[in-house]
């Protein structure tokens, strides 16, 4: 696809998100029903599940682009990965700032060593590394491929880490939609959680091809700037 | 196959001469852990807590900043004239050169664990426990896990502009695991629980170690390329 298209797409998807996230604060403050035992707070739970979720696809969708950069050398490649990776650190601070004001108020403490809150922040600081090894390095392609290589062994090691910090302890409320048994979340909080997600998810991929298409324009930028001067 | 033991050995051989010749980073390593481990006591209160049940803690990560001390300065002898290039353009394959590394990085950092495990044992007035053995392999794994992902950490970092200010950001993350099962592991051997009681810590310390170690291997011809 061209930057062109790109643009497009991201433009009308990022709007497309905004929209959704507008009818998102409506339903989690005006439709849905205030959970009985939690109260008011457990609203939060429509912001913070779905920018977890799209944490972890966007730094899945990093660590799987970055491979194939090494293996491919195709400098698009890294472009998704350095888009994604970016917008996993925007969703992964949501996620880290509403999981303790939610905890505040239902746990009583802002930070426990929660094995999802954990990782989420272990996950934080893995790329903030990604985005120092990326910006501390003279030779651009061997700031590639340090980066990709660290959103490589980080991917590997998620699932240890995910393993030992639950391991360590567990306080978090036990899953309520992805269950053998199916959801047992009721059915407007339920319609509430997807229009969440898919809301979020949207936004992400938007936000995604915006960034990708900018760093498309900058290295073509950089090669007519290269161009001009010899 | 033999060929490939050979350059691995060659390499492992090399680094071990250097270090036994210069002693320089088993010094700092070995100084580092016994002053830490004397401010370590020194920073609690015993009218308020038992060394004994923060003693494990404390080892593992005395080893972690000990070995990052180490493990910081693996290129650092081969980043002047450039030894390194020589030492890549050698016909030993890229992950021959890593695992020779990582080998020559584990045997000193296993030492110096070792050494930090005694020091806190008199320090910390600790008991070794009905199983020293397995103490011996969970530092072991530990040592050999944290020298896979810290090698190759730090050809990464020793490539950049921060250089070795960087390691401790990229490699902390990922050790959490190390730390969980290590740890957890020596201080209920320290507190003389049954074995079987810490197979699990161990095998998932072994296997958290396998990754990394094969991680490395393949990963490591993509930070030191061209």
């Amino acid at each position: 696809m061209q930057v062109k298209g790109m643009r497009r797409w991201g433009t009308a998807l990022t709007v497309l998100g905004l929209l959704g996230l507008i009818l998102v604060y409506w339903m989690s403050f005006f439709w849905v029903s205030t959970e009985a035992t939690q109260g008011i707070v457990q609203r939060i739970f429509y912001v913070h599940v779905p920018a977890a979720w799209t944490s972890f696809l966007a730094f899945g969708l990093c660590a799987l682009t970055s491979g194939m950069y090494l293996w491919l050398r195709d400098e698009r490649l890294d472009r998704a990965a350095l888009a994604a990776a970016e917008g996993g650190m925007v969703f992964a601070t949501i996620m880290l700032t509403t999981g303790p004001l939610w905890g505040k108020i239902a746990w009583g403490t802002y930070w426990t060593w929660e094995p999802r809150l954990t990782l989420t922040l272990l996950l934080w600081f893995i790329f903030l590394g990604y985005f120092m090894v990326r910006g501390s390095t003279e030779d651009p392609g061997k700031g590639k491929r340090f980066a990709a290589v660290v959103a490589i062994v980080g991917a590997l090691e998620i699932p240890f880490i995910h393993l030992s910090v639950i391991w360590f302890r567990s306080l978090h409320p036990q899953p309520v939609v992805v269950r053998p048994d199916g959801p047992t979340l009721p059915g407007d909080m339920f319609a509430t959680l997807m229009t969440s997600l898919g809301a979020f998810t949207v936004l992400f991929l938007g936000m995604f091809l915006l960034r990708y298409a900018l760093e498309g324009l900058k290295s073509e930028l950089d090669a007519r700037t290269r161009r001009a001067i010899a | 196959m033999s060929a490939y033991l050979t350059q691995v050995r060659a390499i492992l051989w090399k680094d071990l001469v250097i270090e036994l010749r210069t002693r320089e980073r088993v010094l700092v390593m070995g100084g580092f852990a016994v002053l830490s481990a004397v401010l370590f006591d020194f920073s609690i209160d015993r009218a308020l807590v038992a060394p004994q049940d923060i003693a494990a803690g404390l080892i593992w990560m005395t080893i972690v900043f000990g070995g990052l001390l180490g493990v910081g300065r693996t290129f650092h002898l081969e980043a002047e004239d450039g030894a390194l290039r020589g030492l890549l353009m050698s016909p030993a394959p890229r992950d021959a050169v890593f695992i020779a590394k990582v080998l020559a990085n584990f045997t000193l950092l296993y030492v110096v664990s070792l050494l930090v495990l005694g020091v806190f044992i008199l320090f910390f007035d600790l008991e070794l426990g009905g199983s020293p053995a397995a103490i011996a392999l969970a530092l072991a794994l530990g040592s050999l896990g944290f020298v896979a992902l810290g090698t190759l950490f730090a050809a990464v970092s020793s490539g950049t502009r921060l250089g070795e200010t960087l390691l401790p950001i990229l490699v902390f993350p990922l050790l959490a695991p190390m730390i969980v099962y290590g740890a957890g592991a020596t201080a209920r051997l320290l507190a003389n629980r049954p074995l079987a009681e810490v197979a699990g810590h161990l095998r998932m310390l072994g296997a958290f170690t396998v990754v990394a170690v094969f991680a490395g291997a393949v990963l490591f011809r993509f930070v030191v390329e061209d």
